[in-house]
């Protein structure tokens, strides 16, 4: 026997017998908005990752001091608890959206489970057949006639916050001053895009009560998250509605007119209806999942991109009062926000074959998040990052490049994807963001957020952080046009 | 990989989930939650009974839970593989292992064979004469070390520094960076006391396991290779484990003091009902449809042994602690999951219970018999050197896990005798 007793001062420190620490889920505190957690360093100063950081609510507020030590020291981060490696860099995460071959969409990944088999999952020609079936109806000439019904259904939603048909309580006047608090969420952008969304599928207006319902269960559901099983409902509640449509539209193909009474063509479901792919039919299965795409892609990320904006450009009066100056800006002050702060955080890829990137062996079939979230905000490609500047010189806002991701020496953000899965909302999504932005700044006066009734950051006064995706709420304070 | 042109699929299979297949009570963080450290069964036996292969979105894994999903997965090397420990540590291609050479293996199993008693005499022998000790740390913990320096001929000064940073290692392998880095170190060290010892040995006529891998001109890398793939988890984790079960059923301490034949029994049925490596890890080689579902291309799939060895469906009243239980298979089953028609506990992540199957005559013995008889040696000792052993007054010693993928064993477990 070798082992001189006590034998358990030995076993302790090597097991971790008394280290509360590393047992279940930990709270990391939450840290001043651009300070990391110290998690740790190697032998060399290099900081570590603590992959539990990513379930963590410090995370969820505070996300980009994180993926600045990912970006800085470990591009490629293999998190063994996840079982996935995450890969942060601009560049890297481009090169991967572009090699369609060399990264793949997951068969059965993160949203077929509540949403179906839709595109999302497919790739090469089997994908692009089946976004083109409406795709095009999402772009150039057919966007174009849909403008005016955009900007009329923006128009009538915003006269509401005035006349008293608002959504009950998103509404409240001031009968002090005459001035009025809007929560532009429920009272503009919950429900906005959907309109404009049902209005491109063609459903029915009485559909329009469980949009919200549809949208945002199903993207909360999505990633096996602790609320899946309500996406789930909800997918299966969309289903329940659809399918009636999707059999009698399959009879009966609606055609949509402008508002001049010239086709515009026919609606999505319509189109998905009479569509083939290799000579078959789409199967109703396969139009609604397509359907449950667009209802969740339409929603929620317009939804967020609105909320976002305003809170954003609000926190910038300089930036706003520019943007009222020359409206062609709204265009550079869309990108910029979803720049800083998108709906979408990035696509989960497997790579096709066994790989080697920045020193880090992948196995084929592995997990790997391309993170959007930190592209965007990587210094390499936009110097600093963290600040909200429509004027930034780097950053591309002309007209969305369909592919490659840099033009005129400027770079892309990534909000909407890159390459073959470039999101087809992406055109739409911007027209309804500008456009009700127009209105609503043409339609009211001495705009702000209400402070107030903002939630607040750990400080206790300034507002809180966007953090991971957008926020859920913007309550802002508005005079009215007189 | 579908086939087809271009390298994508080329096909579909239809896989949403429907309202009657998700578990609304069931909150998928469950499974990285301290409720599954200290007790995982709950939670395993709800995967078990709904969702056979659920699908851990955060995690990124398949649980397979029921006992004939996971026994067909461990032996179905053609579909699913067993990935390294020095993966974790990005060192794939770092030394050999050895563990599988043949001399390693005959090298292991005589100086193992020849040390257990002794080894466990000298243990037992050196309780404090107060009558009480820690069972799990002073025994269970410390004997796999101790068989393991035996085994290396370590000095006192190189086995303290050996015993410390192999574990280190071992626990190095996970998922957390702060341990991966200390293991790195650690397997540094180690790598060059090897070096030392190997050089001092290359010529000596020792039947050590350093000696012998001089011979084969191993590096110091080599040998650390090899003990890292190995696991003295199951010796640690099973004596642990199985006098944690004996202290809790004094009838059954009774039974097994009367009858020493039955000391492997109760060590078997407690590799079933307690397993000490609660679950292995495999990936698909490519993407194969079982379970109802479609796994991908290098997918993990999770195989819960914690949950599979209290199947209903194969051990009746799987809950209790039953020692010479009819329905569990009382031998090695070689090459399979059963045996004279019985299934056995799954209890080692390595893969099918033996690695050698059936003949030759002289195969060495496997991994599973040289474990379950180290265990049994340890514990005959403790009934011959201390026959009133009982658990301590007031003691409340419980089964845990200190991290997430780390053995499921008691820590503490004060005894009398």
């Amino acid at each position: 026997m070798t082992l001189t007793c006590p034998f358990r001062e030995l076993l302790a420190p090597a097991v971790g017998l008394d280290d509360d620490r590393v047992a279940g889920k930990p709270d990391f505190p939450l840290m001043p908005v651009g300070q990391a957690v110290d998690m740790g360093h190697s032998r060399d100063g290099t900081p570590l990752v603590d992959p539990r950081i990513f379930d963590s609510a410090e995370f969820a507020r505070n996300p980009y001091p994180y993926y600045r030590i990912l970006r800085d020291h470990h591009p490629v981060f293999h998190d063994a608890l996840h079982n996935c490696y995450w890969v942060t860099r601009y560049d890297d995460v481009t090169a991967c959206y572009l090699d369609e071959e060399g990264f793949n969409t997951i068969p059965k990944g993160m949203s077929s489970g509540v949403l179906g088999n839709t595109q999302l999952e497919l790739s090469g020609i089997e994908h692009r057949r089946r976004r083109n079936v409406y795709g095009r109806h999402l772009v150039g000439k057919a966007l174009d006639r849909r403008m005016p019904i955009i900007e009329r259904l923006a128009a009538e939603m915003i006269g509401g916050w005035m006349d008293g048909t608002a959504p009950e309580g998103s509404v409240v006047v001031d009968e002090s001053t005459g001035e009025r608090s809007v929560e532009l969420g429920r009272a503009f952008a919950n429900e906005f895009p959907i309109r404009v969304v049902g209005q491109v599928l063609g459903f029915p207006d009485d559909a329009r009560a469980d949009f919200f319902y549809w949208y945002s269960s199903m993207m909360n559901g999505l990633g096996g998250s602790d609320t899946a099983h309500v996406g789930v409902e909800a997918r299966q509640h969309l289903e329940d509605f659809v399918e009636a449509l999707v059999a009698e539209r399959r009879a009966h193909p609606i055609y949509l007119y402008d508002e001049a009474g010239d086709p515009i063509g026919r609606d999505i479901i319509s189109e998905l209806c009479l569509a083939t792919v290799d000579g078959d039919q789409l199967s109703t299965e396969e139009v609604t999942s397509n359907i449950a795409l667009v209802v969740g892609g339409g929603g929620e990320t317009t939804r967020g991109a609105i909320l976002n904006l305003w809170y954003l450009l609000l926190q910038h009066p300089e930036q706003y009062a520019a943007v009222l100056a020359d409206d062609a800006l709204w265009d550079a002050a869309f990108h910029e926000m979803l720049r800083v702060a998108s709906s979408i955080g990035g696509q989960p890829r497997h790579n096709t074959w066994d790989l080697e990137l920045h020193g880090v062996r992948v196995p084929a079939g592995s997990l790997m998040h391309m993170v959007d979230f930190s592209a965007n905000h990587d210094d390499r490609v936009f110097a600093d990052p963290e600040r909200f500047d429509i004027f930034r010189p780097n950053l591309y806002t002309g007209k969305i490049i369909r592919s490659g991701v840099r033009k005129d020496g400027r770079a892309s953000h990534l909000a909407f994807g890159v390459g073959p899965h470039l999101c087809p909302g992406a055109w739409i999504s911007h027209q309804e963001t500008v456009i009700g932005a127009r209105v609503l700044a043409q339609a009211v006066d001495h705009i702000r957020i209400d402070v107030e009734r903002m939630p607040k950051d750990i400080d206790g006064t300034s507002l809180a952080p966007i953090g991971l995706g957008a926020i859920r709420t913007l309550w802002l304070r508005i005079g009215a046009r007189g | 990989m579908a086939d087809g042109e271009g390298g994508w699929r080329s096909y579909e299979v239809y896989q949403r989930v429907r309202p009657a297949e998700t578990l609304p009570q069931f909150k998928p963080r469950r499974l990285t939650s301290r409720e599954l450290l200290d007790d995982p069964y709950p939670v395993l036996a709800m995967l078990r009974e709904h969702t056979p292969c659920y699908r851990d979105w955060p995690g990124n894994a398949f649980w397979v839970t029921r006992y004939d999903d996971v026994t067909s997965v461990f032996v179905d090397d053609a579909n699913y593989e067993t990935r390294s420990k020095r993966w974790p540590y990005g060192l794939e291609g770092w030394g050999h292992d050895l563990g599988n050479e043949p001399e390693v293996v005959a090298c292991i199993a005589a100086r193992l064979d020849a040390a257990a008693e002794p080894v466990a005499r000298q243990i037992v022998g050196s309780f404090a004469a107060d009558g009480r000790v820690d069972l799990a740390v002073e025994l269970a913990a410390r004997y796999p070390l101790e068989l393991l320096i035996n085994v290396l001929d370590l000095s006192a000064d190189d086995g303290a520094e050996f015993a410390t940073r192999y574990l280190t290692m071992q626990r190095g392998s996970g998922w957390d960076p702060v341990g991966r880095e200390a293991g790195l170190v650690a397997m540094e060290e180690l790598a060059a006391m090897f070096e030392r010892l190997l050089a001092s040995r290359a010529s000596d006529g020792g039947d050590d396991l350093v000696t012998v891998v001089a011979r084969h001109g191993a590096t110091g890398c080599d040998l650390v290779a090899t003990l890292l793939e190995g696991d003295h988890e199951t010796l640690h984790g099973g004596l642990a484990n199985l006098w944690f079960l004996l202290s809790a059923h004094p009838d059954q301490l009774d039974v097994v003091r009367s009858d020493r034949r039955l000391v492997k029994f109760a060590y078997l049925e407690t590799l079933r009902h307690s397993a000490p490596v609660p679950s292995a890890d495999r990936f698909c080689r490519h993407e194969v449809e079982r379970f109802g579902r479609l796994l991908p291309d290098g997918a993990l799939v999770r195989c819960s042994a914690a949950a599979a060895n209290r199947d209903p469906r194969v051990f009746a009243d799987p809950d209790a602690f039953i020692i010479g239980r009819k329905d569990l298979c009382q031998r090695e089953p070689r090459g399979s999951y059963r045996a004279d028609g019985l299934p056995s506990g799954i209890s080692f992540g390595t893969g099918p219970p033996s690695r050698h199957p059936a003949e030759p005559e002289d195969r060495p013995r496997s991994r599973y018999a040289i474990t379950r008889d180290l265990t049994v040696i340890a514990s005959e000792v403790v009934l011959d050197e201390l026959p009133a052993i009982r658990l301590a007054d007031g003691a409340e010693p419980r089964l845990r896990s200190l991290r997430l993928g780390e053995l499921h064993t008691c820590w503490s477990l004060p005894v009398l005798w």
